[in-house]
């Protein structure tokens, strides 16, 4: 069914060329916008000084990745990237694709259109507002109760202060990620769900199985390819956290960094005092290279086991 | 749009773009060369409602006298300081720019990028006249000036703004000392009908117990004011040096944990968290939300500091709560004779860019700004549109125009108007803030750390500060426990090195500036 | 397709019986759905009557379900710019011209990688891949725009650094993949060129996936304040996002300045009326780019 297309185009060498010039747009952006800029990587390795800018900066080799492996939170801060970002990766993703199946399900327009526009809305809430909202549920104005805790309080179950919990905020953080994202990614697996020929589900018809059967059996797989995808390219960007919605809702403080300091956290705080773009560029490019491995192992592993829905 | 995409509609569509695309690029065309009579400046804030007239009769008044137009490029306060620095960085041409230390203005000196003021103040009378001897003093680092001062006040002093018809209700009158301000706090939590006493937000903890020269619960520090708290940048990590360290000679910086006052103002704070003294989400409540509490009456007190800003808030609280009234209360020990220390360093500086710069110009719009009527033009506006005089020395707003960031042009002591509904409590509080004999001059006044040498140890005790100190600072955590935790991540951090290193600098200074 | 499987009571009299039942799966998925946008309805209702709700009242409490005593101080702030009207022009351009560009290039590129030529799409996989890991900061950038391409106070300055994001031109990727090679062998059957069978199949197949691209440019486009800030220095050509944020900074920071205080200072609220107003537009915009989710393959195919 989804079996790769034709590897030779037909029509020779002109046919080539003419694809060519479908894809030339997007190399020349990336290569003016994305490549050319790369060159300001190189003040990772330069002792940066605001009159001589990136250029002009005298280098320093290595001096730059030095701060980060010499801190001693360097192995915490990384655990919780790897799993804050593991987890939201994990939850978003299966959230987002069991709630376009459940959408797919749905039969009345009417709340079909206003259900997908309503959970989709979460991913525009900026940050901030995040933010507040979350902090008048789990602490309340001033610190004092707090719907969350009144709920809690109605069951007869002892309040908890979450702003000094650390143990929760994984979790929390979590919850807030899948009601960020898991519109958003629901409405890319429709896309795919609507590129499913309605063939394929004949024989489960004539078969009489079951709705969720043909949803978990007939519809996942053909998903594979999509949440490949989505989750390879989660994966290259594992190492990068959250800075946004994760410093919004954090911020500083450090009650709770044992569990949720991530790289981008925690380099913002240490160097947001000191304007030093080299030491940034480091992490940066640290952080991309990690990546870059994680990516590699990704594609490797998935080439063996799913070849057909493989990015490469 | 239903029928199915066709090539002519999706050339179309994409070449349309293309075209208009390289109209808009050509439109815009090369930056036009600065032409050397503009002073382009930038500024932190937005364009404030009314800029265009205003800016016009500035532009007018100042060619006339002067020959100069004015080019202001306003930028976002939040973005504003990574934007300056990229700006710098990237060879821009500008003129002038807002910088103090709390932005990147040590590392921009240190680098070259900032042009030398120190024999240009004395050739422009007008600004020469409205800056005090000792504000330009305390301003140079190591004997040169960088940067124009921008201030409002002589002294910059933290204390508490305090709902003063509250503490009539409880029968407290005028607080004048420290412990009848905690009794009142005590009070309102019993008998104050649900207002949480103080006010606190996330974004400066540490001026509640670190001495500045006074920390807002640090007792000892109002009782003495005379010491202020040092760091290498400013979210660090906290020294206080030996309050008789300009007899001596001698800095001996300690760790702000090792300091008695800042202990127990630790050990208070703690008291005061798990008492319901202050709110208990204080760690992630950011300023404007507990600025819009307290206009809203939700506490009893709250920070205030010595800039003629505290009744600001009169309007929207006496809204919201009718009878409201607000006092600035500074729990000084000898009340205003206290003459705490001050560096005088100003917050806020016009600094010239070296690189490309023209200092003159730079110069002669900083003089001609030291006019009153020209310093009135461009800060409240149009005399009659946007404000109008009320009294002698103070104004009224009648436009937003108000918002127009003054500290980054403008400010100058003896030029500065006062608010028309400014409380006859804030006005003696900042009448006495704005004369410099009522401070004493701070012995590290001027002396600027140089963060070179311990960049690696300023970076990782600034994360081991925002995760074990703020904890204690806002008292959500016990002091003990946390505190060992706090001294042993510092240990690993390097915060020995770090302490040496203050006091070989701070006592290099006190050598070269006795 | 489930499409194809009547549900109203008045289908066919065969198979009635299995029609009749309610599937469990069907029921999960109604209530799951309902609860989750529920989950998604309650801020948001939560957000729109803050944004009516009087100032002082929400910064006590916090919330408000009710707008009660109601309040549109944030509005008349949010709306008392009279360069509104400008900035949604500005935004409206660089939401168009910027959209109609990106997905132009995104499925150009998107489609070259689906085909998997042999010497060129593996390398444009990983050319398209690396700047999602890489970025060479802002400072080049900063240079690029203004130095090289001399793109300040122009829009394409907003437009441009946004223009083709990696992550969607893989999605549209794995979109194209999934389209039946019988459908395009039949073309090539049929002696259609490469730029035939792309603007003549599968675009029309692929409209669901540009739908969705579109509207994920589009929004970032529509939400776009920081590299305005960066590029845009007229305030004539402000767009909508940089102008509200400018707007509420003004409000805050005549609070820090000494007598610039407004009777009423609506920050808590201002900010929930400025989501309102970002997710307002999209919110109605929505239901257009919907149209294309629920149709798909099947309408085209049956064409080509």
């Amino acid at each position: 069914m989804s079996a790769p297309p034709p590897r030779r185009p037909p029509g020779g060498r002109l046919g080539r060329w003419a694809l060519l010039l479908l894809a030339a747009p997007g190399v020349c952006y990336f290569a003016v916008f994305a490549y050319l800029p790369m060159a300001g990587l190189v003040v990772a390795f330069k002792d940066f000084n605001i009159r001589e800018g990136i250029f002009g900066s005298p280098w320093n080799g290595l001096a730059n990745f030095r701060y980060f492996f010499e801190t001693g939170d360097a192995p915490r801060i990384v655990f919780n990237t790897l799993f804050l970002n593991g987890l939201f990766l994990a939850a978003t993703l299966a959230w987002g694709l069991l709630l376009a199946l459940m959408l797919n399900e749905i039969r009345l327009h009417l709340f079909k259109r206003v259900a997908q526009s309503v959970v989709f809305f979460p991913y525009f809430v900026s940050p901030i507002v995040i933010s507040v909202m979350l902090q008048v549920l789990l602490a309340g104005v001033g610190g004092e109760g707090g719907a969350l805790n009144d709920a809690l309080s109605v069951l007869h179950l002892p309040e908890v202060s979450w702003y000094t919990e650390p143990g929760a905020w994984p979790w929390i953080l979590t919850v807030v990620k899948v009601w960020q994202l898991g519109g958003y990614l629901s409405v890319i697996f429709l896309a795919a769900i609507t590129a499913i020929s309605p063939d394929v589900y004949e024989a489960g018809v004539i078969d009489g199985a079951s709705r969720a059967r043909m949803a978990f059996s007939i519809t996942v797989p053909l998903l594979r390819p999509t949440a490949a995808v989505l989750l390879v390219l989660g994966i290259g960007r594992i190492f990068y956290g959250d800075f946004a919605t994760i410093y919004a809702i954090v911020g500083d403080n450090g009650v709770l960094f044992s569990t949720t300091d991530v790289i981008d956290t925690y380099v913002f705080r240490a160097l947001r005092s000191l304007g030093d773009f080299g030491t940034t560029a480091a992490v940066g490019l640290f952080q991309g290279l990690v990546g870059l491995v994680f990516v590699t192992a990704a594609l490797i592993i998935q080439r063996r086991y799913a070849r057909e829905s493989s990015l490469l | 749009m239903s029928h199915p995409l066709t090539r002519r509609g999706f050339l179309g569509l994409t070449g349309g773009a293309g075209v208009a695309a390289l109209l808009a690029m050509a439109g815009c065309g090369d930056d036009s060369a600065a032409s050397s009579d503009t002073v382009r400046i930038l500024v932190p804030g937005t364009v404030p409602p009314g800029w265009e007239a205003v800016s016009r009769k500035v532009n007018e008044k100042l060619k006339a006298d002067t020959g100069l137009s004015l080019d202001v490029q306003f930028i976002n306060w939040q973005n504003y300081q990574q934007q300056a620095l990229l700006k710098f960085t990237s060879g821009e041409t500008f003129d002038t720019a807002l910088q103090a230390l709390w932005l990147n203005m040590a590392q921009l000196q240190q680098d070259g990028a900032l042009a030398d003021l120190t024999a240009e103040v004395d050739k422009h009378q007008n600004l020469r006249a409205t800056l005090d001897d000792r504000l330009i003093k305390a301003n140079r680092w190591d004997g040169r000036l960088w940067g124009i001062p921008q201030v409002n006040s002589a002294g910059r002093c933290q204390h508490f703004a305090v709902r003063q018809d509250l503490a009539d209700k409880l029968g407290f009158g005028e607080i004048t000392d420290y412990d009848t301000l905690e009794r009142f706090f005590y009070a309102v939590k019993q008998r104050g009908g649900g207002t949480i006493p103080y006010g606190h937000n996330s974004a400066s903890g540490y001026l509640g117990v670190v001495p500045y020269p006074a920390g807002m619960f640090n007792v000892q520090s109002w009782q003495d004011p005379h010491t202020i708290a040092r760091a290498f940048t400013g979210r660090g990590m906290f020294f206080v040096f030996a309050k008789d360290a300009a007899q001596t000679r001698a800095s001996r910086p300690v760790p702000f944990w090792d300091d008695p006052g800042v202990l127990d103002a630790m050990r208070r704070v703690r008291r005061y968290y798990l008492d319901g003294i202050i709110n208990k989400d204080a760690t992630n409540a950011d300023v404007d939300t507990v600025k819009s509490q307290w206009a809203a009456g939700k506490y009893a007190a709250t920070w205030a500091m010595t800039d003629g800003t505290t009744s600001n808030v009169m309007p929207a609280l006496t809204k919201a709560v009718p009878g409201a009234m607000v006092a600035d209360i500074i729990p000084y020990g000898k009340g205003l004779n206290a003459k705490p220390n001050q560096t005088f360093q100003a917050d806020n500086l016009v600094v010239v860019n070296a690189n490309g710069g023209n200092v003159g110009n730079a110069m002669r719009l900083q003089d001609w700004v030291s006019v009153k009527e020209n310093h009135d033009l461009l800060e409240y506006g149009i005399e009659g549109t946007d404000w109008k005089p009320v009294g002698e020395d103070r104004f009224e707003a009648l436009t937003q125009y108000s918002s127009f960031p003054g500290y980054a042009v403008s400010w100058r002591a003896s030029l500065e108007r006062k608010a028309s509904y400014m409380t006859e409590s804030e006005e003696r509080v900042f009448s006495w803030a704005q004369d410099y004999d009522n401070f004493t001059v701070d012995p590290f006044a001027s002396f600027v750390p140089d963060n070179k040498p311990v960049e690696q140890q300023i970076a990782a005790m600034t994360t081991v500060i925002t995760q074990y100190a703020n904890p204690l600072y806002y008292g959500v955590v016990d002091v003990d426990p946390q505190l060992d935790k706090l001294k042993k991540a510092a240990a690993a951090a390097g915060v020995d090195k770090l302490l040496a290193e203050m006091e070989k600098q701070a006592d290099a200074y006190l050598a070269k500036n006795a | 397709m489930p499409s194809q499987l009547p549900t109203s009571p008045a289908a066919p009299p065969a198979r009635a019986a299995r029609r009749r039942t309610v599937e469990p799966f069907t029921v999960v998925s109604y209530l799951t759905v309902t609860l989750f946008a529920l989950f998604c309805l309650v801020p948001l209702w939560m957000i729109v009557a803050g944004s009516f709700t009087d100032e002082s009242v929400l910064s006590l409490r916090g919330y408000s379900l009710l707008p009660d005593p109601f309040s549109v101080d944030a509005y008349a702030q949010l709306f008392s710019g009279r360069a509104i009207g400008r900035a949604y022009l500005a935004t409206l351009f660089i939401t168009g011209v910027g959209t109609v560009l990106s997905v132009a290039c995104t499925a150009g590129l998107a489609w070259v990688i689906a085909r998997r030529l042999r010497p060129v799409s593996r390398p444009l996989t990983v050319f398209t891949y690396l700047p999602m890991l890489f970025s060479g900061g802002l400072v080049p950038i900063y240079l690029l725009v203004t130095q090289v391409l001399h793109l300040r106070d122009s829009w394409f300055a907003v437009i441009l650094p946004h223009l083709m994001m990696p992550f969607l031109v893989f999605i549209t990727v794995a979109f194209f993949q999934q389209i039946p090679t019988e459908i395009m062998e039949s073309a090539h059957v049929d002696g259609a060129g490469e730029l035939r069978i792309f603007f003549r199949i599968v675009l029309p197949l692929a409209k669901p996936i540009l739908a969705v691209i579109a509207l994920f440019y589009a929004v970032t486009y529509w939400n776009e304040w920081f590299m305005a800030i960066l590029f845009i220095s007229d305030p004539d050509k402000y767009p909508l996002q940089l102008l509200l944020q400018n707007l509420i900074a003004n409000v805050t920071n005549a609070t820090v300045l000494p007598g610039g205080s407004a009777p009423v200072v609506p920050v808590y609220q201002l900010r929930l009326a400025l989501t309102v107003v970002t997710i307002g537009p999209i919110i109605l915009a929505y239901p257009f780019a919907q149209r294309y989710f629920v149709k798909g393959l099947t309408l085209g195919a049956t064409k080509g």
